[in-house]
C-alpha cells in the first residue's frame, strides 16, 4: 500500500514536471508566434464618431456638435430641442434587411439578467442590446435620445416632459406606449422593492403618462443632472406588468435566440427596431470566458472579434499584432487610496498630507498603469469633466524630507507602520506594491493584505479597513462621486470624512442650476481636495479593448458594458 | 565503507527492519558524509542532491548575491528583457526578476523546512505512540488522520488559510496540519513492524520506560524511512507553498514568493514571459531535485517496502 502510495507521488511529480515544461514550451510558442511583423494599427478608423441616425440630431444643434464639448449640463438641455428630426433623419438613413456580419464578443459570465438587478459589464451589455433606454449617454458622455425623442424641461427644473418615440414595438409584438415608461420607473423607485435603483430615483416624486404618448417626471428638488440619472444602467424600459423580466421582452436593437448560461448568448437583429438602418449586423454572439488570457487568446486564434476589457498588459501585448485593431478610451475610474480620518493616525491631516509628498504618481502611472491613462489630482473631478476640471491649484510634488517633516510634527518621528487593504482587482495590488516601496522611503511601512474583490466589497470591509484601495467606476458626471463617497456621512465615504466647507460647496453645486456657480464650486473643492482631502487618486485608468480591424463603427463608451453594437458593421 | 553490523544498538534479529549501514552506529557527521558520497554513486540522486545543495546555498547567502534588493522599483528599467544589466529580465513594476528569484529561495525554502521539521517531529511522536500503545489510543488518532487525510492537501489547506486568513504563521500551521498524519502514518507502520521484536521485548521485560523504548529502541529503526519520508514531504511542502502563493492565499505581495511572482506575472505573459519563467522554473526545479534526492536516499538508506 505504501509502495503504491509512493509510486503514485513520484509518478505525479514526473508528470507535474512534464506538464510544466510542456506549458512552458507552449506559452513560449504560442508568444512567438503572435507577435509577428509588427504592423501599425489604425486605431482612429475605430474611433471615429459614427454617422448613426441616433448622433444625427445631436448634431444639427451647434452646441452638443463638436466632438469635445464637455459633459455640461447646458449641453444638455440644449439637446431638447434635437429630436424631432430623429425620424426624419432615420428615415434618410434608412434601409431594412442590410443587417449583415456577426460580431463575437468575449465577456465575463452574466448571473443576473433582469434589467433591475445587474451589474456587471456583460449583465449591462446584454440588456443594452435587448432592451432601450429613455434617454442615451454617448461615448463623449452626452445626453442623447433614444425611446424619448425630445424633452422639455420647467424653468423652476422639477418638471420633465418627455416625447415618446412612436411606432415601437416590443419583441413579443405588443406595441411600447407611455404606460410602460411609467410602470418601468415606478417599479425601479418602488421602497418596498429594495433595488439598488430606489435611492438614485428618491427624489422623484411622481411618473405620470400624459396625453400623446408624453411622460411627465417630477421632482422634489431640482437635480441638474437627473437625464444622466434616467440613463442609469438599470433603467432600460419593460413592458408594463411584466411577471418575469428575465424574459429578455425589450424594445432593442437585438434579441436573443438562443442563452445558455456559462456558455454564450447568442442575439440576432431586431428587424423591426424603431430606428431604420439599426442595428448593421445580423447577429451578435457574447461568448464567455472565465478569465482575460483565454478571452485574448481567443481573440488571436479567431473565436471571437472582440474583448471589450483589457488589462494594461495584454493591450500591450496586443498593440502590435496584425488584423487587430486596440482602443483605448480615457474615462473618470481610478483607484484611490485612502486613511481614515475619524480615528489616529489619519485624524491628524499632517498624515495624509506626508503620504501625498511621499507618492511620486509619474512613476506610479508608468509602472502601474504602462503610462496609459492619466495622473490624477487627489480629486474625482477628473480631466474627462473639461468643464470643472482644474489644475489651479499645484499638486505639491514628492518631497521625501518634507514628508517624514510633516510625520515627526505628527508624533511619527520613529516612523509609522500601517496595514495596506486591497481587493485583487488587477492592477490594485501592484498599485500597493509601488506605494509601499515609495512611501518606505518616508518612513511608513506598509503591510500588504490583498482579498478577493467579492470578499472584500461583499462584506463591506472596505469601508472599515484603516488604510485602503478602492477602483472606482466611470460616471458622465462627476457630482455622483461627492455625494456617495465624501459628504459627511455619505453611504460610501470610505474616508469617513467631515469637512465642513466642503459638505456646503458639494451640496451647492449639486442643485444650482447656475452652471458659473457649479464650476467655481467644483474648482473650490478640487483645491481643498489637495489641500486636506482624505484621498490619494495617483492615476485615471482608461477603458481598453481590441476588435477584429475588419470591423466598423465600433465605438468603446468608459464603461464597456454600455457599449452601443447598434452602429457596429461588420464591414468586407 | 566497513561499518561493522555489530556496531548496532538494535541487535540483528534476522530479516525484517535493519538499520541501513550508513547509519549504523556513527557518528552524525560521519553518516552524513558517507550517505552523501553515496548519494553521489547514481547520476539521479546526484543531480538531485546537487540541485537540492545550490538551493539551499542561494537561500542562505541570496542576499548577498541579489544586485538589487527584492522591492526596489527601477521605473527606467520596468518590463526590460534578460540582458546583462538584468538576467532574468525586468518585471511590470521595474523590479529585477533574478534578484526576486535569489531573494524568494529563503522564503520558500524557509518555510517548507520548518513546516516539514515540525511535521516530522509531530508525527514521529504521534506515530511511535500510536504503533507501540495500540488500543484505543491508536484507534482515536488514525481513524482522525484518516478524515484529515481523505481531504485532498490543497483543499484542506485552503478551508484553513480561508478561516485563519493568511500570514506566514498560517502557512507553517497548514504544512505542519497536512503533512503531520502522513508522517505519522509511516512512522506507526514501521513501528507495528519493529515492536514485536526480540529486543523490544526484551527491552520491556528489563522494566525499560515507555519514553525510553519509544525512543532509544524503537526509533533508530524507523529514522531510514522517516529521512526519506521527510524528504519527500519537504517537496512537497515546497509545492504547496508555491501553489498556495499561486493561488493568491499565501504569502501576500510584494514578496518575492516563487507561487506568487508567477500568478502576478500571469496576468502580463505576453508582454514580460520572464516575469513567470524564471521563478515557475525554480519551483519545478526544486521539486524535481529533492524528489531524486529523496528517490537516492531511499536506495542508500534501503527502506524496504513494506
Amino acid at each position: 500500500m505504501k509502495k503504491l502510495f509512493r509510486l503514485h507521488n513520484k509518478r505525479l511529480s514526473a508528470f507535474g514536471s512534464i506538464l510544466l515544461v510542456a506549458s512552458f514550451v507552449m506559452v513560449a510558442c504560442s508568444t512567438a508566434t503572435a507577435t509577428p511583423a509588427p504592423v501599425p494599427t489604425s486605431a482612429p478608423t475605430v474611433v471615429q464618431p459614427t454617422s448613426a441616425p441616433t448622433t444625427a440630431p445631436a448634431a444639427t444643434t451647434a452646441p452638443t456638435a463638436a466632438p469635445t464639448t464637455a459633459p455640461t449640463v447646458a449641453a444638455t438641455t440644449a439637446a431638447t430641442a434635437a429630436a424631432t428630426a430623429a425620424a426624419t433623419a432615420a428615415a434618410t438613413q434608412g434601409t431594412t434587411g442590410s443587417m449583415s456580419g456577426e460580431l463575437r464578443v468575449a465577456m465575463q459570465a452574466p448571473v443576473q439578467t433582469d434589467p433591475a438587478l445587474i451589474s456587471s459589464d456583460t449583465e449591462v451589455m446584454i440588456a443594452n442590446a435587448v432592451y432601450d433606454y429613455l434617454v442615451d449617454v454617448d461615448a463623449k458622455s452626452q445626453i442623447q435620445p433614444r425611446l424619448a425623442t425630445k424633452w422639455d424641461i420647467s424653468a423652476n427644473g422639477l418638471v420633465y416632459t418627455f416625447t415618446l418615440a412612436s411606432g415601437v414595438t416590443f419583441q413579443d409584438g405588443s406595441a411600447f406606449s407611455s404606460a410602460d415608461v411609467v410602470w418601468t420607473f415606478n417599479r425601479l423607485r418602488d421602497a418596498t422593492q429594495k433595488y439598488p435603483t430606489a435611492d438614485l430615483y428618491k427624489n422623484v416624486a411622481n411618473v405620470a403618462a400624459a396625453g400623446d404618448g408624453q411622460v411627465v417626471f417630477t421632482l422634489t428638488k431640482p437635480n441638474p443632472f437627473f437625464l444622466f440619472d434616467l440613463s442609469d444602467n438599470h433603467a432600460l424600459i419593460l413592458k408594463a406588468n411584466t411577471a418575469d423580466p428575465k424574459q429578455f421582452n425589450g424594445t432593442g436593437p437585438f434579441k436573443v435566440t438562443n442563452y445558455s448560461p456559462e456558455d454564450r448568448i447568442e442575439l440576432a437583429a431586431n428587424a423591426k427596431y424603431f430606428i431604420a438602418g439599426e442595428p448593421k449586423l445580423a447577429k451578435l454572439t457574447i461568448i464567455f470566458f472565465k478569465d482575460e488570457n483565454a478571452s485574448v487568446d481567443a481573440l488571436r486564434g479567431g473565436q471571437v472579434d472582440l474583448v471589450p476589457r483589457l488589462s494594461a498588459g495584454s493591450f500591450a501585448a496586443l498593440k502590435t499584432e496584425s488584423g487587430v485593431t486596440t482602443v483605448n478610451v480615457p474615462t473618470n475610474g481610478f483607484s484611490l487610496v485612502r486613511l481614515r480620518a475619524d480615528h489616529k493616525p489619519g485624524s491628524d491631516p499632517r498624515v495624509m498630507q506626508a503620504m501625498r509628498l511621499a507618492t511620486d504618481r509619474v512613476a506610479i502611472l508608468n509602472l502601474v498603469q504602462q503610462n496609459l491613462g492619466a495622473t490624477g489630482r487627489d480629486s474625482p473631478i477628473g480631466p474627462l469633466y473639461p468643464t470643472y476640471y482644474s489644475e489651479d491649484t499645484p499638486l505639491p510634488t514628492r518631497d521625501i524630507t518634507q514628508a517624514k517633516k510633516l510625520l515627526s510634527d505628527a508624533g511619527y518621528a520613529s516612523g509609522l507602520k500601517l496595514d495596506l487593504y486591497t481587493p485583487d482587482t488587477i492592477g490594485q495590488p501592484d498599485l500597493a506594491a509601488a506605494l509601499k516601496s515609495e512611501w518606505a522611503d518616508a518612513g511608513i511601512t506598509l503591510n500588504i493584505i490583498v482579498e478577493p474583490e467579492s470578499v472584500y466589497y461583499g462584506k463591506n470591509g472596505w469601508l472599515d479597513v484603516d488604510l485602503g484601495i478602492t477602483g472606482w467606476g466611470s460616471r458622465p458626471y462627476p457630482q455622483f462621486y461627492l455625494d456617495t463617497m465624501l459628504k459627511t456621512g455619505a453611504v460610501w465615504n470610505e474616508a469617513h470624512w467631515s469637512d465642513p466647507e466642503f459638505d456646503k460647496l458639494a451640496t451647492e453645486a449639486g442643485t444650482t442650476q447656475d452652471e458659473a456657480t457649479r464650476v467655481a464650486d467644483y474648482k473650490q473643492i478640487e483645491k481643498i481636495m489637495i489641500e486636506r482631502g482624505p484621498v490619494i487618486i495617483p492615476y485615471f485608468f482608461p477603458q481598453l479593448a481590441a476588435i477584429k480591424t475588419s470591423f466598423q463603427g465600433f465605438e468603446l463608451k468608459a464603461f464597456a458594458g454600455r457599449t452601443d453594437f447598434r452602429t457596429v458593421s461588420a464591414g468586407q | 565503507m566497513s561499518l561493522s553490523l555489530s556496531d548496532s544498538p538494535v541487535p540483528n534479529t534476522g530479516g525484517g527492519l535493519v538499520p541501513p549501514p550508513v547509519l549504523a552506529g556513527a557518528s552524525p557527521w560521519r553518516t552524513l558524509r558517507a550517505t552523501l558520497a553515496q548519494l553521489y554513486r547514481q547520476p539521479a540522486s546526484a543531480l538531485g542532491t546537487t540541485i537540492f545543495i545550490l538551493f539551499v546555498a542561494i537561500a542562505l547567502v541570496g542576499p548577498w548575491l541579489a544586485p538589487y534588493s527584492e522591492n526596489q522599483q527601477i521605473a527606467a528599467d520596468a518590463r526590460q528583457a534578460p540582458s546583462a544589466k538584468h538576467w532574468f529580465g525586468v518585471d511590470r513594476l521595474g523590479r529585477d526578476v533574478y534578484s526576486r528569484v535569489l531573494l524568494g529561495a529563503r522564503d520558500i525554502l524557509g518555510l517548507a523546512g520548518l513546516g516539514t521539521l515540525l511535521a516530522v517531529l509531530a508525527g514521529t511522536t504521534v506515530g511511535l505512540l500510536s504503533g507501540y500503545r495500540g488500543g484505543w489510543f491508536d484507534e482515536i488518532v488514525m481513524r482522525s488522520f484518516d478524515s484529515l487525510l481523505a481531504m485532498p492537501a490543497l483543499l484542506l489547506a485552503l478551508l484553513l488559510l480561508g478561516t485563519v486568513g493568511p500570514s506566514r504563521e498560517t502557512i507553517l500551521i497548514v504544512i505542519v496540519v497536512v503533512y503531520t498524519p502522513i508522517v505519522a502514518r509511516v512512522v506507526r507502520s514501521v513501528v507495528l513492524g519493529v515492536k514485536q521484536k526480540g529486543f523490544v521485548e526484551a527491552a520491556r521485560l528489563q522494566g525499560e520506560g515507555q519514553a525510553r523504548i519509544l525512543f532509544r529502541e524503537i526509533l533508530p529503526s524507523v529514522l531510514p524511512a522517516l529521512a526519506v519520508e521527510a524528504a519527500l514531504r519537504f517537496s512537497y511542502a515546497i509545492f504547496l507553498v508555491a501553489s498556495l502563493g499561486f493561488l493568491g492565499v499565501g504569502v501576500q505581495p510584494p514578496s518575492p514568493d516563487w507561487g506568487l511572482m508567477v500568478n502576478e506575472a500571469r496576468g502580463y505573459v505576453a508582454q514580460t514571459p520572464w516575469a513567470m519563467y524564471y521563478p515557475a522554473a525554480a519551483i519545478s526545479i526544486i521539486v524535481v531535485g529533492v524528489n531524486l534526492m529523496a528517490d537516492g536516499l531511499k536506495r542508500v538508506l534501503q527502506v524496504p517496502a513494506p
